[in-house]
């Protein structure tokens, strides 16, 4: 006899598989946790319309129930405008319930998994689930609310929910208690998802606390909102058929014809014409959707696969900018320099993407011996795990940074004290796993983020090459101090010259070698006017750098060398008249 | 601007030429000129092969040192080496490159003003002696710089040997005494003489120098008058003069027997016949042009029933080597010449069939015969089976 067939609740599929979304271990936990709750918060505060204000606390409060855990709390709290109590349950307690699924927008959240396996998780582990406070303006006292997931039916229970006051005009504040482990630094850090956070996020003022440190503030760098662009219908050609049929469903009983024109993108009365000459058949148009067939969709499905459409709009996405990035990257450190790029938006397997790119060099962070630190951003969230299979990490691999100065070795990411940032913004970006972890690195994305990290490239070897130049130059000026004399006596004492040929010989060649450090110069000052030209432009589109160390460099150079300038140009005066002097006895002495 | 381009013949005055050039370089820089020091280019883009002389000599290209703030140091590391290395020639002295290396390192400790000299390794010192014997287009053996005599372990009871000590005393050594121990040939083929006692029908030069022990052992010198060498791989300088020195003193057949691969052909046999493009300057005393390929060929393979085998793919110095094979072809002018069609013939063989036969396969002939091996290889010098 056949076992019997039981359905499951989506609830009970994503508790059994809490791995998939992130929680495959105590120290992913909590970070996924962190996550979920800031990227809940920032979406709410930006649909709104405000200006994010939040604070952190992550904390350890007792020993876990897990073997090798600890009871962490996580704390988040907005200033945003709060959630209608009645949709406490709902948004906390059960999976795909969401107000961004399939938007077309580029919100954090898409398709309300995340919050609710946080809640999952804490009441595996601690047996109560996660607790809420919630305030909207129109409401006088807030409400506090425990609320777990009733995984049997995926449905939000409320176990307590009372009446409190709260000082505060609207917001949500979140507490997860749960097992987990901490780890603050390194690639999963919590602290690397902070920094990482205020980056790309530069409106956002964050006050955090990590275990015992103290309270860090991170000001906002600039006082506007990221406008949301409105949400878009999907594009036919970014479809698979069984999302098109589905897609029908929500229309209800329109026709064919009205159906394709207002629920997609560049459909046009046009293109309903080029679906006929593809294949659709005419009788179809006014047929209402509800009554094709699963074949009539695939006829339709493949006609309009066939025609050629305008690629999507590329308005719906949205950037952090190269002038907000350029300010928030030196809240990570002393920077030394930096250089932003933010493309335009392109179109990448038939979907608009952004990419933004900021690479700097920091004088108190990383080193020339380690990887440069490179933080990945899938709709301004960090992505902190699986970083070799990502398309940010393969376009990083793909690209020769030895040609831009920086120390690489063949096919791998570059070596140096740097910091790359790339944010890649997209309102369908495709993960490889539901956790968000890793983008999906197919052909057309990877050579866009490529194209980006060359273009940024080329920007950082302005900076490099002027300090080249001018290393170059010193090391010229120490060849002359250093090698010079020993040259010129080791001349004499193999000749046996005497003292006055020594000095005739140690002139000429100071004479010389001046000459060389005067065209050496030339090019530091070269090298030194293309990295202005280039500040100038970023200047103009309000980018500026914090510190200005190749000017130092070369100002000091450009100094010292200004002796020997001086002794070569003079010497260039008389070579030129002894040559005009001379000329035959020159051409006789080179036969 | 002047250059400074040195011919020096054999036997002349290296000091004097040394001096010479440095005066002329002290001389540029009393007129702020920039001296200009010319050395031969070393290199297969500047080698070609005359047929008549039989090895690879050097084309017109140069490679030019012109003072600068770039090329400061190395002028003043090479005018400070050449000091050491006339001070040795003066005193009688020799060294290998690595001794000079701490001579240099010993020089610098001893005069704190010579400090920025340092070499920072090996390399850096080997690279100022070459360009210096580059320059003078001379061996290093002339600046008594020498190599290890790695290589070339002679058997013969017919050879006496004649060495020209440096305080010009004269050593004779007759191979025949030395028992069952080689004679090891010197970097410095110019010093020695050599005589027939008996009349020597050939000489053999085995690749493996193993293999041309066991010869000896089985009584191949004793059965043959012959000199046997063992090379040791690829031909050190004291091979390859010593080659050179019996060609030329003795005029016999030379035979060369080695494995049958590509590695062998182009850097074992190719080096001791004409010389190497890296020693352009030096292959004249330092090549045996009559030398034969006496095998292993491919049709020896067939005729003698011997195991050869692929080149596996996953071999990488077996593969590196046939990569050169092909470039060989298209860019050695050695290989390149008419002259050695039927070399190039056995590199086009091996490319095509990815084989290799080593040298030791001929034991198999007849597995109970120990001295099978020198009857097949009479039998081959008889029949004129060689290239």
């Amino acid at each position: 006899m056949a076992a019997k067939i039981e359905s499951s609740s989506t609830a009970e599929y994503f508790a059994k598989n809490l791995q998939q979304v992130g929680f495959s271990s105590p120290t992913k936990a909590v970070l996924t946790t962190l996550k979920e709750a800031v990227d809940n918060s920032l979406d709410a505060c930006e649909f709104a319309g405000i200006l994010p204000e939040l604070e952190i606390k992550v904390n350890r409060v007792g020993k876990g129930s897990q073997k090798n855990t600890e009871l962490i709390s996580i704390v988040v709290e907005d200033n945003g405008p709060g959630i209608d109590p009645d949709d406490i349950a709902k948004v906390f307690g059960e999976y795909l319930a969401s107000s961004k699924f399939g938007k077309g927008q580029c919100s954090r959240g898409q398709q309300g998994i995340g919050i609710s396996a946080a809640t999952t998780w804490a009441q595996l582990t601690s047996a109560s689930g996660v607790t809420v406070i919630t305030k909207t303006k129109n409401m006088r006292k807030a409400v506090k609310a425990i609320v777990d997931v009733d995984i049997k039916k995926n449905k939000g229970i409320l176990r307590t929910k009372d009446s409190i006051d709260w000082d505060k005009p609207h917001g949500v504040r979140v507490e997860f208690k749960m097992d987990g482990r901490i780890q603050l630094n390194g690639e999963g850090g919590l602290l690397t998802y902070v920094e990482g956070t205020t980056l790309v996020n530069p409106h956002l003022n964050l006050r955090y606390k990590l275990l015992d440190e103290d309270w860090v503030d991170s000001k906002r760098v600039t006082e506007e909102i990221p406008e949301i662009p409105a949400p878009v219908n999907p594009h036919p050609h970014t479809m698979k058929l069984g999302e098109f049929i589905t897609h029908a469903h929500l229309y209800g009983g329109i026709s064919l014809s009205k159906w394709l024109k207002t629920s997609f993108s560049r459909v046009s009365d046009q293109s309903i014409k080029d679906f006929l000459q593809h294949g659709l058949k005419k009788n179809m148009l006014n047929t209402s959707v509800n009554k094709l067939t699963d074949e009539d969709f695939k006829a339709i499905y493949k006609a309009i696969q066939d025609t050629e459409l305008m690629a999507p709009s590329t308005k719906s996405v949205l950037t952090v900018g190269e002038e907000a990035l350029s300010k928030s990257i030196q809240k990570l450190g002393q920077v030394d320099f930096f250089s932003v790029l933010t493309r335009k938006p392109k179109i990448c397997d038939a979907k608009p993407v952004v990419v933004d790119v900021a690479i700097a060099r920091f004088l108190n962070r990383g080193s020339e011996e380690d990887q440069v630190q490179l933080l990945r951003f899938a709709n301004r969230v960090p992505l902190q795990f699986d970083k070799a299979a990502c398309a940010i990490t393969k376009a990083i691999e793909s690209v020769n940074w030895r040609s831009y100065g920086l120390n690489q070795p063949k096919d791998s990411v570059p070596y140096g004290p740097y910091v790359f940032a790339v944010s890649v913004v997209s309102p369908f970006i495709k993960f490889k796993n539901a956790s968000k972890e890793t983008i999906d690195a197919s052909e057309e994305l990877v050579e866009e983020l490529r194209l980006a990290l060359m273009q940024a490239g080329q920007k950082l070897s302005r900076h490099i090459r002027a300090e080249v130049r001018a290393e170059d130059l010193e090391r010229k000026i120490r060849h002359i101090e250093q090698f010079g004399p020993i040259l010129v006596e080791g001349l004499v004492r193999m000749t046996g010259a005497n003292e006055k040929r020594k000095k005739a010989a140690e002139e000429g060649l100071k004479k010389l070698l001046g000459r060389d450090a005067s065209a050496a110069e030339k090019d530091v000052k070269e090298a030194h006017g293309k990295l202005e030209e280039m500040k100038a432009k970023q200047a103009a589109k309000g980018i500026g750098h914090g510190t200005e160390m190749t000017e130092a460099i070369a100002e000091e150079s450009i100094e010292t060398t200004e002796s020997l300038k001086t002794e070569a140009k003079k010497e260039d005066k008389t070579e030129k008249k002894s040559k005009k002097e001379q000329p035959q006895k020159t051409a006789k002495k080179r036969k | 601007m002047s250059t400074i381009s040195i011919k020096i013949g054999k036997g002349k005055d290296v000091a004097h030429l040394s001096k010479e050039v440095c005066e002329m370089m002290l001389r540029d820089l009393e007129r702020a000129q920039r001296p200009v020091l010319e050395a031969t280019k070393c290199a297969l883009d500047n080698s070609f092969y005359n047929p008549k002389v039989g090895y690879l000599t050097p084309g017109n290209k140069k490679v030019k040192t012109e003072l600068n703030v770039s090329s400061v140091q190395k002028m003043a590391r090479a005018i400070f080496m050449l000091e050491i290395l006339l001070r040795n020639i003066k005193v009688g002295a020799v060294n290998n490159k690595r001794e000079l290396y701490y001579i240099a390192k010993g020089e610098v400790k001893h005069n704190p003003k010579l400090k920025s000299l340092d070499f920072a390794d090996q390399d850096e010192s080997d690279a100022i002696i070459d360009f210096i014997c580059e320059m003078f287009e001379i061996y290093r053996e002339e600046l008594n710089c020498f190599a290890n005599d790695r290589g070339g372990q002679t058997y013969s009871l017919q050879l006496e040997v004649t060495e020209t000590m440096p305080d010009g005393k004269k050593a004779v050594i007759d191979l025949s005494k030395l028992g069952t121990s080689p004679f090891q040939p010197k970097n410095r083929p110019q010093a020695l003489k050599l005589k027939a006692k008996k009349k020597i029908d050939f000489a053999l030069i085995v690749e493996s120098e193993a293999t041309a022990n066991t010869f000896v052992s089985n009584g191949f010198t004793r059965r043959n008058n012959c000199i046997l060498i063992g090379a040791q791989g690829v031909p050190s300088n004291a091979v390859r003069g010593w080659c050179k020195l019996i060609q030329d003193q003795l005029r016999i057949p030379m035979f060369f027997f080695g494995d049958l691969d590509a590695y062998t052909l182009q850097n074992i046999f190719r080096t001791l016949k004409a010389g190497s493009a890296a020693s352009l300057i030096r292959n004249s005393d330092f090549s045996a042009p009559d030398v034969k390929f006496l095998g292993v060929l491919p049709e020896d393979i067939k005729k003698y029933e011997l195991h050869d085998y692929g080149v596996k793919e996953t071999d990488v110095g077996e593969m590196r080597a046939l990569k050169k094979a092909k470039d060989a072809l298209d860019n050695d002018p050695f290989f390149k010449d008419k002259k050695n069609k039927h070399l190039s013939e056995i590199l086009q063989w091996l490319l095509k069939n990815k084989r290799r036969c080593e040298q030791q396969s001929l034991f198999m002939v007849d597995p109970k015969d120990p001295t099978m091996p020198e009857k097949v290889i009479l039998e081959k010098i008889k029949k004129g089976s060689y290239i």
